[in-house]
Protein backbone atom coordinates (compact mmCIF):
# COMPACT_ATOMS: atom_id res chain seq x y z
CA UNK A 1 0.00 0.00 0.00
CA UNK A 2 1.32 3.41 -0.93
CA UNK A 3 0.50 6.68 0.38
CA UNK A 4 -2.93 8.16 -1.70
CA UNK A 5 -3.22 11.02 1.34
CA UNK A 6 -3.36 14.61 -0.33
CA UNK A 7 -3.69 17.90 1.04
CA UNK A 8 -6.58 19.67 0.46
CA UNK A 9 -6.79 22.97 1.96
CA UNK A 10 -5.23 22.66 5.11
CA UNK A 11 -7.10 19.27 5.37
CA UNK A 12 -5.83 15.79 5.04
CA UNK A 13 -7.93 13.63 2.31
CA UNK A 14 -7.89 9.70 2.46
CA UNK A 15 -7.15 9.87 -1.37
CA UNK A 16 -7.51 12.22 -4.19
CA UNK A 17 -10.59 10.73 -5.55
CA UNK A 18 -14.24 11.88 -5.38
CA UNK A 19 -17.85 11.45 -6.62
CA UNK A 20 -18.83 14.12 -9.60
CA UNK A 21 -21.65 16.07 -7.96
CA UNK A 22 -24.98 14.57 -8.02
CA UNK A 23 -23.70 10.91 -9.11
CA UNK A 24 -24.29 9.59 -6.22
CA UNK A 25 -27.14 10.79 -4.85
CA UNK A 26 -26.86 11.95 -0.89
CA UNK A 27 -24.45 9.47 0.12
CA UNK A 28 -26.30 7.45 2.03
CA UNK A 29 -27.63 5.30 -1.15
CA UNK A 30 -24.37 3.75 -1.95
CA UNK A 31 -23.95 2.27 1.63
CA UNK A 32 -25.64 -1.30 0.36
CA UNK A 33 -22.51 -1.61 -2.17
CA UNK A 34 -19.69 0.21 -0.48
CA UNK A 35 -18.83 2.62 2.55
CA UNK A 36 -18.69 5.97 1.99
CA UNK A 37 -15.46 6.28 3.84
CA UNK A 38 -13.96 4.53 0.82
CA UNK A 39 -13.76 8.41 -1.02
CA UNK A 40 -11.31 11.38 -0.37
CA UNK A 41 -14.19 13.29 0.22
CA UNK A 42 -17.80 13.36 -0.66
CA UNK A 43 -18.93 16.06 -2.99
CA UNK A 44 -23.02 16.95 -2.47
CA UNK A 45 -25.47 16.47 -5.33
CA UNK A 46 -25.95 20.27 -6.00
CA UNK A 47 -27.78 22.10 -3.26
CA UNK A 48 -29.87 25.36 -3.59
CA UNK A 49 -30.83 27.67 -0.74
CA UNK A 50 -35.21 26.50 -1.25
CA UNK A 51 -35.18 23.00 -2.40
CA UNK A 52 -35.68 22.30 -6.04
CA UNK A 53 -37.79 20.08 -7.91
CA UNK A 54 -35.98 19.54 -11.31
CA UNK A 55 -37.24 18.33 -14.25
CA UNK A 56 -40.05 16.01 -15.95
CA UNK A 57 -39.04 12.96 -17.68
CA UNK A 58 -36.91 11.78 -19.50
CA UNK A 59 -33.62 12.96 -17.53
CA UNK A 60 -31.62 10.72 -19.04
CA UNK A 61 -30.90 9.28 -22.37
CA UNK A 62 -27.49 6.88 -23.79
CA UNK A 63 -25.67 8.04 -26.70
CA UNK A 64 -22.59 6.46 -28.08
CA UNK A 65 -20.28 6.62 -25.29
CA UNK A 66 -21.63 9.15 -23.22
CA UNK A 67 -25.37 9.85 -21.80
CA UNK A 68 -27.13 13.26 -21.31
CA UNK A 69 -28.94 14.14 -18.75
CA UNK A 70 -31.21 16.73 -17.76
CA UNK A 71 -32.37 16.19 -14.05
CA UNK A 72 -32.70 19.81 -13.35
CA UNK A 73 -30.68 20.05 -10.31
CA UNK A 74 -33.53 18.32 -8.12
CA UNK A 75 -32.36 18.70 -4.85
CA UNK A 76 -34.09 19.04 -1.02
CA UNK A 77 -32.12 22.59 -0.44
CA UNK A 78 -29.44 23.20 1.62
CA UNK A 79 -30.68 22.72 4.99
CA UNK A 80 -32.14 19.39 4.81
CA UNK A 81 -28.98 18.31 3.80
CA UNK A 82 -27.65 19.47 7.32
CA UNK A 83 -30.22 18.28 9.41
CA UNK A 84 -30.64 14.90 7.69
CA UNK A 85 -27.71 13.84 5.94
CA UNK A 86 -24.33 16.03 7.33
CA UNK A 87 -24.17 13.76 10.42
CA UNK A 88 -23.91 11.05 8.95
CA UNK A 89 -20.68 12.05 7.06
CA UNK A 90 -19.40 12.93 10.54
CA UNK A 91 -19.99 9.74 11.80
CA UNK A 92 -18.67 8.08 9.14
CA UNK A 93 -15.72 10.30 9.11
CA UNK A 94 -16.12 11.42 5.85
CA UNK A 95 -15.56 15.34 4.61
CA UNK A 96 -17.83 16.95 2.03
CA UNK A 97 -17.71 19.10 -0.64
CA UNK A 98 -20.57 21.29 -0.87
CA UNK A 99 -21.80 21.65 -4.71
CA UNK A 100 -24.12 24.76 -4.73
CA UNK A 101 -26.07 26.52 -7.16
CA UNK A 102 -28.43 28.97 -7.81
CA UNK A 103 -31.10 30.58 -9.84
CA UNK A 104 -30.26 34.15 -9.30
CA UNK A 105 -27.25 35.58 -7.89
CA UNK A 106 -28.83 36.42 -4.44
CA UNK A 107 -29.73 32.71 -4.17
CA UNK A 108 -25.96 31.84 -4.52
CA UNK A 109 -25.23 34.21 -1.70
CA UNK A 110 -28.00 32.94 0.38
CA UNK A 111 -27.04 29.24 -0.13
CA UNK A 112 -23.02 29.87 0.47
CA UNK A 113 -24.02 31.98 3.97
CA UNK A 114 -25.87 28.89 4.91
CA UNK A 115 -23.20 26.36 4.95
CA UNK A 116 -21.33 27.01 8.82
CA UNK A 117 -17.61 26.07 8.41
CA UNK A 118 -17.04 22.61 10.13
CA UNK A 119 -14.40 20.35 10.31
CA UNK A 120 -15.40 17.67 8.07
CA UNK A 121 -16.12 20.42 5.35
CA UNK A 122 -13.25 20.84 3.12
CA UNK A 123 -15.24 23.68 0.70
CA UNK A 124 -17.60 25.07 -1.24
CA UNK A 125 -17.74 23.99 -4.82
CA UNK A 126 -20.04 27.03 -7.02
CA UNK A 127 -21.53 25.22 -9.92
CA UNK A 128 -21.03 28.41 -12.48
CA UNK A 129 -22.59 26.75 -15.26
CA UNK A 130 -26.52 26.45 -14.15
CA UNK A 131 -29.86 28.37 -16.04
CA UNK A 132 -29.42 32.07 -16.66
CA UNK A 133 -28.63 34.45 -13.63
CA UNK A 134 -31.44 37.49 -13.46
CA UNK A 135 -30.02 40.02 -14.81
CA UNK A 136 -28.67 39.98 -18.31
CA UNK A 137 -30.34 36.24 -19.19
CA UNK A 138 -26.33 35.12 -19.79
CA UNK A 139 -25.76 31.89 -18.88
CA UNK A 140 -22.38 33.88 -16.57
CA UNK A 141 -20.53 31.04 -16.35
CA UNK A 142 -19.11 31.57 -19.91
CA UNK A 143 -18.27 34.79 -19.01
CA UNK A 144 -15.29 35.72 -17.50
CA UNK A 145 -16.44 39.25 -15.82
CA UNK A 146 -19.02 37.88 -14.52
CA UNK A 147 -17.07 34.73 -13.34
CA UNK A 148 -14.69 37.26 -11.19
CA UNK A 149 -18.06 39.26 -10.18
CA UNK A 150 -20.10 35.75 -8.27
CA UNK A 151 -16.67 34.44 -7.17
CA UNK A 152 -15.76 37.56 -5.65
CA UNK A 153 -19.06 38.11 -3.72
CA UNK A 154 -19.37 34.51 -2.67
CA UNK A 155 -15.97 34.71 -1.21
CA UNK A 156 -17.58 37.75 0.71
CA UNK A 157 -20.09 35.99 2.31
CA UNK A 158 -18.07 32.69 3.36
CA UNK A 159 -15.41 31.54 5.37
CA UNK A 160 -15.02 28.32 3.64
CA UNK A 161 -12.48 27.88 0.43
CA UNK A 162 -13.90 28.36 -2.64
CA UNK A 163 -14.26 25.60 -5.80
CA UNK A 164 -14.99 27.41 -8.84
CA UNK A 165 -16.51 24.02 -10.99
CA UNK A 166 -16.47 25.44 -14.90
CA UNK A 167 -18.37 24.87 -18.15
CA UNK A 168 -16.31 24.06 -21.32
CA UNK A 169 -18.90 25.95 -22.92
CA UNK A 170 -16.66 28.54 -22.96
CA UNK A 171 -14.25 30.29 -26.04
CA UNK A 172 -11.14 29.86 -23.86
CA UNK A 173 -11.11 28.15 -20.33
CA UNK A 174 -8.22 29.38 -19.27
CA UNK A 175 -9.03 32.77 -19.13
CA UNK A 176 -12.23 32.17 -17.43
CA UNK A 177 -10.10 30.29 -14.64
CA UNK A 178 -7.79 32.93 -14.22
CA UNK A 179 -10.96 35.35 -13.75
CA UNK A 180 -12.14 32.67 -11.14
CA UNK A 181 -8.89 32.44 -9.34
CA UNK A 182 -8.44 36.58 -9.38
CA UNK A 183 -11.87 36.42 -7.70
CA UNK A 184 -10.51 34.67 -5.28
CA UNK A 185 -11.64 30.73 -5.73
CA UNK A 186 -9.29 28.53 -4.15
CA UNK A 187 -9.48 25.83 -6.35
CA UNK A 188 -11.37 24.72 -10.10
CA UNK A 189 -12.98 21.90 -10.78
CA UNK A 190 -12.71 21.01 -14.42
CA UNK A 191 -15.24 20.24 -16.30
CA UNK A 192 -19.24 19.75 -16.03
CA UNK A 193 -21.02 18.21 -18.83
CA UNK A 194 -21.06 19.50 -22.47
CA UNK A 195 -25.00 21.13 -23.38
CA UNK A 196 -26.30 18.34 -26.03
CA UNK A 197 -29.53 17.00 -27.57
CA UNK A 198 -30.63 14.27 -28.90
CA UNK A 199 -33.18 12.92 -31.57
CA UNK A 200 -35.77 9.98 -31.77
CA UNK A 201 -35.99 9.64 -35.63
CA UNK A 202 -38.68 7.11 -34.89
CA UNK A 203 -40.59 9.83 -32.93
CA UNK A 204 -39.35 12.92 -35.20
CA UNK A 205 -38.65 14.63 -31.88
CA UNK A 206 -35.88 15.55 -29.44
CA UNK A 207 -36.86 13.62 -26.22
CA UNK A 208 -34.06 15.38 -24.24
CA UNK A 209 -31.43 18.39 -24.16
CA UNK A 210 -29.41 18.48 -21.13
CA UNK A 211 -25.76 18.22 -20.43
CA UNK A 212 -23.75 15.23 -22.29
CA UNK A 213 -21.23 13.03 -19.43
CA UNK A 214 -19.28 10.04 -20.11
CA UNK A 215 -16.05 8.64 -21.61
CA UNK A 216 -16.85 11.33 -25.10
CA UNK A 217 -15.80 14.33 -22.61
CA UNK A 218 -12.48 12.86 -21.34
CA UNK A 219 -10.16 14.45 -23.96
CA UNK A 220 -11.98 18.01 -23.53
CA UNK A 221 -11.41 17.71 -19.68
CA UNK A 222 -7.76 17.14 -20.28
CA UNK A 223 -7.48 19.70 -22.58
CA UNK A 224 -9.30 21.76 -19.98
CA UNK A 225 -6.89 20.83 -16.80
CA UNK A 226 -4.11 20.84 -19.06
CA UNK A 227 -4.20 24.51 -19.85
CA UNK A 228 -5.88 25.90 -16.60
CA UNK A 229 -3.63 24.73 -14.67
CA UNK A 230 -0.89 25.73 -16.76
CA UNK A 231 -2.59 29.38 -16.77
CA UNK A 232 -3.34 29.52 -12.30
CA UNK A 233 -1.82 28.62 -9.44
CA UNK A 234 -4.38 26.88 -7.07
CA UNK A 235 -5.76 23.19 -7.44
CA UNK A 236 -7.65 22.03 -10.17
CA UNK A 237 -10.18 18.56 -9.47
CA UNK A 238 -10.33 17.13 -12.91
CA UNK A 239 -13.56 15.56 -14.25
CA UNK A 240 -15.19 14.57 -17.42
CA UNK A 241 -15.34 10.79 -18.33
CA UNK A 242 -13.04 8.98 -16.09
CA UNK A 243 -13.63 5.59 -16.93
CA UNK A 244 -10.59 3.33 -15.13
CA UNK A 245 -7.21 4.06 -13.59
CA UNK A 246 -5.87 4.98 -16.52
CA UNK A 247 -7.83 7.30 -17.57
CA UNK A 248 -7.75 9.00 -13.62
CA UNK A 249 -3.68 8.57 -13.95
CA UNK A 250 -4.09 10.79 -17.18
CA UNK A 251 -6.29 13.69 -15.56
CA UNK A 252 -3.20 13.84 -12.63
CA UNK A 253 -0.63 13.74 -15.48
CA UNK A 254 -2.16 16.88 -17.05
CA UNK A 255 -1.75 18.86 -13.89
CA UNK A 256 -5.09 17.43 -11.41
CA UNK A 257 -4.19 17.33 -7.92
CA UNK A 258 -7.41 15.29 -7.25
CA UNK A 259 -10.13 13.68 -9.52
CA UNK A 260 -14.02 13.21 -9.56
CA UNK A 261 -15.60 10.37 -10.84
CA UNK A 262 -19.52 10.57 -12.17
CA UNK A 263 -20.97 8.37 -15.27
CA UNK A 264 -18.47 5.77 -14.61
CA UNK A 265 -20.56 5.04 -11.60
CA UNK A 266 -23.64 4.14 -13.38
CA UNK A 267 -21.76 1.93 -15.50
CA UNK A 268 -19.77 0.29 -12.67
CA UNK A 269 -21.36 1.12 -9.74
CA UNK A 270 -18.04 0.09 -7.82
CA UNK A 271 -15.87 1.87 -10.35
CA UNK A 272 -14.95 4.29 -7.11
CA UNK A 273 -12.88 2.09 -4.92
CA UNK A 274 -11.65 0.33 -8.23
CA UNK A 275 -10.13 3.26 -9.27
CA UNK A 276 -8.77 3.92 -5.80
CA UNK A 277 -7.21 0.82 -5.53
CA UNK A 278 -5.52 0.92 -9.14
CA UNK A 279 -4.45 4.47 -7.90
CA UNK A 280 -2.50 3.05 -5.36
CA UNK A 281 -1.56 0.28 -7.74
CA UNK A 282 0.00 2.18 -9.80
CA UNK A 283 2.08 4.54 -7.66
CA UNK A 284 3.64 1.51 -5.50
CA UNK A 285 4.47 -0.22 -9.32
CA UNK A 286 6.19 3.06 -10.24
CA UNK A 287 8.06 3.60 -7.37
CA UNK A 288 6.16 6.95 -6.65
CA UNK A 289 5.94 8.52 -3.01
CA UNK A 290 2.70 9.79 -3.46
CA UNK A 291 0.36 11.02 -5.95
CA UNK A 292 2.48 14.17 -5.75
CA UNK A 293 5.12 12.37 -7.78
CA UNK A 294 3.02 12.48 -11.19
CA UNK A 295 0.61 15.62 -10.90
CA UNK A 296 1.94 17.36 -14.30
CA UNK A 297 4.30 15.62 -15.30
CA UNK A 298 2.81 14.63 -18.81
CA UNK A 299 2.06 19.17 -18.74
CA UNK A 300 5.26 20.21 -18.23
CA UNK A 301 7.08 17.24 -20.55
CA UNK B 1 -25.23 -6.63 -2.35
CA UNK B 2 -22.63 -7.43 -4.75
CA UNK B 3 -22.22 -7.36 -8.56
CA UNK B 4 -22.80 -10.55 -9.82
CA UNK B 5 -20.87 -11.99 -12.57
CA UNK B 6 -23.98 -14.26 -15.06
CA UNK B 7 -23.59 -16.14 -18.06
CA UNK B 8 -25.82 -16.37 -20.54
CA UNK B 9 -27.92 -20.08 -20.38
CA UNK B 10 -30.91 -19.23 -23.13
CA UNK B 11 -32.29 -16.58 -25.00
CA UNK B 12 -34.77 -17.55 -26.34
CA UNK B 13 -37.88 -15.43 -28.87
CA UNK B 14 -41.11 -16.59 -27.90
CA UNK B 15 -43.29 -14.13 -30.21
CA UNK B 16 -43.16 -10.93 -32.25
CA UNK B 17 -40.62 -8.95 -30.19
CA UNK B 18 -40.48 -10.70 -26.78
CA UNK B 19 -37.39 -12.73 -25.23
CA UNK B 20 -36.97 -14.91 -22.41
CA UNK B 21 -33.32 -14.80 -21.03
CA UNK B 22 -31.83 -17.44 -18.84
CA UNK B 23 -29.12 -16.70 -17.10
CA UNK B 24 -27.10 -18.65 -14.55
CA UNK B 25 -25.43 -16.80 -11.78
CA UNK B 26 -22.14 -17.66 -10.36
CA UNK B 27 -23.52 -16.57 -6.89
CA UNK B 28 -26.66 -15.95 -4.81
CA UNK B 29 -28.99 -12.92 -5.11
CA UNK B 30 -30.53 -13.75 -2.04
CA UNK B 31 -33.73 -13.24 -1.55
CA UNK B 32 -35.97 -11.65 -4.35
CA UNK B 33 -39.61 -9.82 -3.76
CA UNK B 34 -42.58 -9.60 -6.20
CA UNK B 35 -41.56 -6.33 -8.01
CA UNK B 36 -38.09 -5.66 -7.98
CA UNK B 37 -35.79 -5.45 -10.53
CA UNK B 38 -31.88 -6.09 -11.73
CA UNK B 39 -29.31 -3.95 -13.16
CA UNK B 40 -28.16 -5.68 -16.49
CA UNK B 41 -25.45 -5.09 -18.08
CA UNK B 42 -25.77 -5.59 -21.95
CA UNK B 43 -22.77 -7.65 -23.07
CA UNK B 44 -20.26 -6.47 -25.70
CA UNK B 45 -19.28 -2.50 -25.84
CA UNK B 46 -21.53 -1.28 -27.91
CA UNK B 47 -24.49 -0.24 -24.84
CA UNK B 48 -22.41 1.28 -21.54
CA UNK B 49 -25.48 1.70 -19.37
CA UNK B 50 -26.82 -1.19 -17.70
CA UNK B 51 -30.53 -1.52 -18.48
CA UNK B 52 -33.27 -2.70 -16.05
CA UNK B 53 -35.30 -5.89 -15.83
CA UNK B 54 -38.00 -6.94 -13.54
CA UNK B 55 -37.27 -10.19 -11.89
CA UNK B 56 -39.28 -12.68 -13.71
CA UNK B 57 -38.13 -15.55 -12.03
CA UNK B 58 -35.07 -16.84 -9.79
CA UNK B 59 -34.31 -19.98 -7.81
CA UNK B 60 -31.37 -21.48 -7.25
CA UNK B 61 -29.06 -18.74 -8.52
CA UNK B 62 -30.62 -18.87 -12.24
CA UNK B 63 -32.22 -15.92 -13.09
CA UNK B 64 -35.06 -14.82 -15.81
CA UNK B 65 -35.90 -11.93 -17.02
CA UNK B 66 -38.65 -11.75 -19.58
CA UNK B 67 -38.30 -8.63 -22.35
CA UNK B 68 -39.73 -7.15 -25.29
CA UNK B 69 -37.40 -5.32 -27.65
CA UNK B 70 -37.97 -1.75 -27.67
CA UNK B 71 -34.36 -0.15 -28.22
CA UNK B 72 -30.98 -0.42 -29.03
CA UNK B 73 -29.71 -2.13 -25.29
CA UNK B 74 -32.55 -4.84 -25.83
CA UNK B 75 -31.96 -5.33 -29.97
CA UNK B 76 -28.50 -6.25 -28.70
CA UNK B 77 -29.43 -8.24 -25.83
CA UNK B 78 -31.71 -10.25 -28.06
CA UNK B 79 -28.62 -10.90 -30.48
CA UNK B 80 -26.80 -12.65 -27.48
CA UNK B 81 -25.62 -15.88 -28.16
CA UNK B 82 -25.59 -18.87 -25.30
CA UNK B 83 -22.41 -19.29 -23.09
CA UNK B 84 -22.31 -14.78 -22.86
CA UNK B 85 -21.10 -13.51 -19.73
CA UNK B 86 -22.46 -10.43 -18.23
CA UNK B 87 -23.31 -9.18 -15.06
CA UNK B 88 -26.11 -8.78 -12.66
CA UNK B 89 -26.73 -5.94 -10.13
CA UNK B 90 -29.68 -7.06 -7.68
CA UNK B 91 -32.50 -7.65 -6.41
CA UNK B 92 -33.02 -3.52 -6.75
CA UNK B 93 -35.90 -1.51 -5.51
CA UNK B 94 -39.06 -1.80 -3.23
CA UNK B 95 -41.60 -4.83 -3.79
CA UNK B 96 -45.30 -5.23 -3.51
CA UNK B 97 -46.85 -5.39 -0.47
CA UNK B 98 -49.88 -7.93 -0.13
CA UNK B 99 -51.83 -7.43 2.38
CA UNK B 100 -54.15 -9.91 4.12
CA UNK B 101 -57.77 -9.17 1.55
CA UNK B 102 -60.55 -11.48 0.30
CA UNK B 103 -59.26 -11.01 -2.89
CA UNK B 104 -56.20 -9.81 -4.82
CA UNK B 105 -56.64 -8.74 -8.74
CA UNK B 106 -53.43 -8.39 -10.55
CA UNK B 107 -53.61 -6.51 -14.12
CA UNK B 108 -51.03 -6.49 -16.45
CA UNK B 109 -50.50 -5.43 -20.21
CA UNK B 110 -48.04 -6.66 -22.69
CA UNK B 111 -44.50 -7.17 -21.62
CA UNK B 112 -45.87 -6.06 -18.24
CA UNK B 113 -46.40 -9.37 -17.62
CA UNK B 114 -42.80 -9.60 -16.92
CA UNK B 115 -43.45 -7.05 -13.44
CA UNK B 116 -46.09 -9.57 -11.85
CA UNK B 117 -44.90 -12.73 -12.81
CA UNK B 118 -43.48 -13.58 -9.69
CA UNK B 119 -46.36 -11.88 -7.39
CA UNK B 120 -48.95 -13.79 -9.46
CA UNK B 121 -46.59 -17.45 -8.71
CA UNK B 122 -46.57 -16.06 -5.01
CA UNK B 123 -50.72 -15.37 -5.08
CA UNK B 124 -51.64 -18.62 -7.05
CA UNK B 125 -55.00 -19.33 -7.14
CA UNK B 126 -55.62 -16.39 -4.45
CA UNK B 127 -55.26 -13.80 -7.67
CA UNK B 128 -57.49 -13.36 -10.43
CA UNK B 129 -55.15 -12.12 -13.40
CA UNK B 130 -56.52 -9.97 -15.85
CA UNK B 131 -54.11 -10.46 -18.95
CA UNK B 132 -54.55 -7.41 -22.19
CA UNK B 133 -51.89 -7.82 -25.14
CA UNK B 134 -52.34 -6.87 -28.85
CA UNK B 135 -53.46 -10.41 -30.35
CA UNK B 136 -54.24 -14.10 -29.86
CA UNK B 137 -50.18 -15.11 -30.64
CA UNK B 138 -49.19 -12.77 -27.79
CA UNK B 139 -50.94 -15.02 -25.35
CA UNK B 140 -48.27 -17.72 -25.20
CA UNK B 141 -46.51 -15.05 -23.12
CA UNK B 142 -49.05 -16.40 -20.25
CA UNK B 143 -48.78 -20.25 -21.27
CA UNK B 144 -47.17 -20.77 -17.86
CA UNK B 145 -50.15 -19.55 -15.97
CA UNK B 146 -53.39 -21.33 -18.05
CA UNK B 147 -54.28 -23.15 -15.14
CA UNK B 148 -55.06 -20.26 -13.13
CA UNK B 149 -57.58 -19.12 -15.68
CA UNK B 150 -56.45 -15.58 -16.37
CA UNK B 151 -58.91 -13.17 -17.92
CA UNK B 152 -57.75 -12.28 -21.24
CA UNK B 153 -58.33 -9.31 -23.75
CA UNK B 154 -57.07 -8.95 -26.90
CA UNK B 155 -56.85 -5.38 -29.00
CA UNK B 156 -57.63 -7.31 -32.35
CA UNK B 157 -60.25 -9.59 -30.69
CA UNK B 158 -58.44 -12.78 -32.20
CA UNK B 159 -59.18 -14.09 -28.76
CA UNK B 160 -60.56 -13.57 -25.27
CA UNK B 161 -62.49 -10.00 -25.16
CA UNK B 162 -61.76 -7.85 -27.89
CA UNK B 163 -60.16 -4.45 -26.24
CA UNK B 164 -58.03 -3.15 -23.36
CA UNK B 165 -57.81 -5.12 -20.23
CA UNK B 166 -59.25 -2.59 -18.53
CA UNK B 167 -62.79 -2.47 -20.10
CA UNK B 168 -62.65 -6.40 -19.33
CA UNK B 169 -61.63 -5.89 -15.60
CA UNK B 170 -64.56 -2.99 -15.46
CA UNK B 171 -67.31 -6.20 -14.85
CA UNK B 172 -65.55 -7.90 -12.52
CA UNK B 173 -64.86 -4.57 -10.52
CA UNK B 174 -68.56 -4.33 -10.31
CA UNK B 175 -69.14 -7.90 -10.12
CA UNK B 176 -67.62 -7.62 -6.48
CA UNK B 177 -68.22 -4.27 -5.76
CA UNK B 178 -68.23 -3.86 -1.55
CA UNK B 179 -65.58 -6.71 -0.96
CA UNK B 180 -62.20 -6.02 0.31
CA UNK B 181 -60.04 -6.13 -2.78
CA UNK B 182 -56.37 -5.34 -3.63
CA UNK B 183 -55.20 -4.32 -7.34
CA UNK B 184 -51.34 -4.54 -8.32
CA UNK B 185 -51.01 -3.80 -11.77
CA UNK B 186 -48.06 -3.58 -14.29
CA UNK B 187 -48.29 -2.26 -18.27
CA UNK B 188 -48.67 0.66 -20.43
CA UNK B 189 -49.28 4.26 -17.88
CA UNK B 190 -52.74 4.73 -20.46
CA UNK B 191 -53.57 1.72 -18.54
CA UNK B 192 -52.61 2.55 -15.45
CA UNK B 193 -54.69 5.53 -16.03
CA UNK B 194 -57.96 4.01 -17.56
CA UNK B 195 -57.81 1.63 -14.12
CA UNK B 196 -57.24 5.02 -11.97
CA UNK B 197 -61.23 6.26 -13.72
CA UNK B 198 -62.35 2.78 -13.14
CA UNK B 199 -61.78 2.54 -9.59
CA UNK B 200 -61.87 6.13 -8.68
CA UNK B 201 -65.26 6.36 -6.84
CA UNK B 202 -63.87 3.28 -4.56
CA UNK B 203 -60.50 4.33 -4.36
CA UNK B 204 -59.98 0.46 -4.38
CA UNK B 205 -56.22 -0.56 -3.00
CA UNK B 206 -53.79 -0.49 -5.27
CA UNK B 207 -50.09 -0.67 -6.33
CA UNK B 208 -48.59 -0.06 -9.63
CA UNK B 209 -44.80 -1.08 -10.63
CA UNK B 210 -43.84 1.70 -12.78
CA UNK B 211 -40.85 1.90 -16.12
CA UNK B 212 -38.56 4.61 -16.90
CA UNK B 213 -35.29 4.91 -18.24
CA UNK B 214 -32.64 4.32 -15.55
CA UNK B 215 -28.92 5.12 -15.21
CA UNK B 216 -27.61 3.47 -11.94
CA UNK B 217 -30.61 1.82 -10.39
CA UNK B 218 -29.49 2.78 -7.41
CA UNK B 219 -30.75 5.97 -6.26
CA UNK B 220 -27.91 8.05 -7.20
CA UNK B 221 -28.53 9.94 -10.22
CA UNK B 222 -32.46 11.20 -10.18
CA UNK B 223 -32.89 10.25 -13.37
CA UNK B 224 -35.88 8.21 -13.26
CA UNK B 225 -38.12 9.66 -11.24
CA UNK B 226 -42.14 9.29 -11.32
CA UNK B 227 -44.22 12.54 -10.53
CA UNK B 228 -46.24 11.83 -7.35
CA UNK B 229 -49.04 14.24 -5.43
CA UNK B 230 -46.12 14.63 -2.42
CA UNK B 231 -46.17 18.93 -2.84
CA UNK B 232 -43.02 18.83 -0.80
CA UNK B 233 -41.01 16.38 -3.38
CA UNK B 234 -42.73 15.72 -6.28
CA UNK B 235 -40.65 13.51 -8.13
CA UNK B 236 -39.82 10.03 -6.20
CA UNK B 237 -37.20 7.54 -7.84
CA UNK B 238 -38.13 4.76 -9.46
CA UNK B 239 -35.58 2.75 -8.80
CA UNK B 240 -35.53 3.72 -5.29
CA UNK B 241 -38.96 4.81 -3.63
CA UNK B 242 -40.17 2.44 -6.70
CA UNK B 243 -40.70 0.75 -9.04
CA UNK B 244 -43.60 -0.20 -6.92
CA UNK B 245 -45.98 2.98 -6.11
CA UNK B 246 -49.07 3.32 -4.28
CA UNK B 247 -51.52 4.67 -7.12
CA UNK B 248 -53.46 7.35 -5.22
CA UNK B 249 -49.77 8.60 -4.51
CA UNK B 250 -48.22 8.69 -8.23
CA UNK B 251 -49.21 11.50 -10.78
CA UNK B 252 -49.72 9.38 -14.48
Amino acid sequence: MGNLTVEFFEKTLRNPVMNASGTLGYGKEIEPLWGIETLGTYVTKGLSAKPHHGNPTPRVWEERNGMINSIGLQNIGVERFFDEYFPYFKKRKTPVIVNFFGFTEEEYLACAAKVKPDPFIVALEINLSCPNIKKGGISFGKEPGAVFEIVKHVKSVTKLPLIAKLTPEVRNIAEIAQAAHEGGADGLTLINTMPAAVVDVKSRNIPIKGGLSGPILKPIALRAVYECSKAVPIPIIGAGGIMNTEDAISFFMAGARAIQIGTATFVDPYAIPKIIRGIDEYLDAHGCSGIGDIVGIARDQ
Amino acid sequence: MDDIEATIIQNKHIVSNYYTLKLRLSGSMGRVLPGQFVMLKIPGNEVFLRRPFSVYAYSNNTLTLMYRVVGKGTEILSKCPKNERTLVLGPLGNAFRIRKTDKYIVVAGGIGIAGVHTLIKRLGKKASIFYGCTNKEELSLINDMLHLNPMVSTLDGSCGFEGNVIALLGSYIESTKGEDRQIFVCGPAGMARNLRKLIEKDRTPCQVLVEERMACGLGLCFGCVIKTIDEKEPYKRACKEGPVFDLWEILL
